[in-house]
């Protein structure tokens, strides 16, 4: 009479599955957005949705982002300066949400007020570019945009993702 | 004997079903903050941290849970059992990479700072345990 292996690995994998489709079926959406690249515009139910307009940075999306970097747009990386400078998305200016005040007048001494800036850090969950969107509304600098896919939407679209310090 | 086997038993399987319900529990909480200790180790390509984070804390509490509740012990002890492998050879490989990362074991996005060599201790601890608690459960099942 020994173990019942066949039965426990069975039950196991059945424990397994359960929580995996448990799990999918809360956070579906969020899984979904990030194999796609795409958060919806206006997150319904979120703190940012009911927040006065104006006051936070707009999210945008992969493809947008791209339109507006054509149309030179200002990208600005919120991540750690190492992380810059293992590769970063072409053009975008290192801006560690750590050192913003210190470094925000220098980095941004030639981007008007009036210049349309995406800040993205290390994707969805990582807060630092959306604080550094606030910090730069609060700065003075009127259309700031958040890419919540950040840099590694970026990178795994294909895109150039230049490196070297800043 | 038969008293102490069975009090080491139960100790055994309370101490890790609550400890999975909790780091499960946590973790399902912020899922966006966990898929960012997840993909801080990385291992895997983009969207696949999120699936992780998504679904692994269920698992957890799921397997967890019927620990605690004393059900289908030796099945929930196999599924942490394997789980518990997968991060050892994840923080196994963040020590030979020399990232110097929290482990996300439990609170994601907090305070705490859990070395890689210190989560692979405790790991290896904890999957002593389960080991423990699914060998005495399967005495218990024959003794019957």
């Amino acid at each position: 009479m020994g173990t019942d292996w066949r039965r426990i690995v069975l039950e196991a994998a059945v424990i397994f599955f359960l929580g995996v489709a448990l799990g999918l079926s809360f956070n579906f959406r969020l899984v979904m957005d990030a194999f796609t690249g795409s958060l919806p515009a206006s997150p319904a139910g979120t703190e940012e949705a009911s927040a006065p307009a104006g006051r936070y940075p707009v999210p945008v999306t992969l493809e947008e982002v791209r339109q507006l970097l054509d149309e030179g747009a200002v990208a600005i990386d919120a991540r750690a300066e190492e992380l810059y400078a293992e590769g970063h998305l072409p053009g975008a200016l290192s801006l560690p949400l750590g050192q913003a005040d210190a470094l925000i007048d220098s980095v941004l001494r030639k981007v008007g007020k009036d210049a349309v800036i995406v800040t993205y850090c290390s994707g969805y969950g990582c807060p630092d570019s959306f604080d550094l969107g606030v910090r730069l509304l609060e700065g003075g600098w009127r259309d700031v945009r958040v890419f919540e896919g950040g840099f590694p939407a970026w990178r795994d679209a294909g895109l150039p993702v230049p490196e070297g310090g800043p | 004997m038969k008293r102490l086997e069975a009090t080491l038993y139960h100790l055994c399987r309370l101490l890790l079903g609550g400890l999975f319900l909790y780091a499960g529990l946590v973790k399902a909480d912020d899922v966006g903050a966990f898929a960012r200790d997840v993909a801080n180790y990385r291992i895997l390509p983009y969207g696949w941290n999120y699936l992780v984070a998504a679904t692994l804390p269920y698992v957890e509490t799921l397997a967890g849970l019927l620990l605690l509740v004393n059900r289908r012990v030796r099945p929930a002890a196999l599924v942490l059992g394997g789980l518990t492998t997968i991060f050892m050879a994840a923080l196994v490989s963040v020590i030979v990479r020399g990232l110097d990362i929290d482990c996300g074991c439990f609170d994601p996005g907090g305070e705490g700072h859990t070395p890689a060599n210190m989560a692979l201790l405790r790991d290896a601890g904890i999957l002593v345990l389960i080991g423990l608690a699914g060998w005495l459960r399967g005495r218990r099942e024959r003794q019957l």
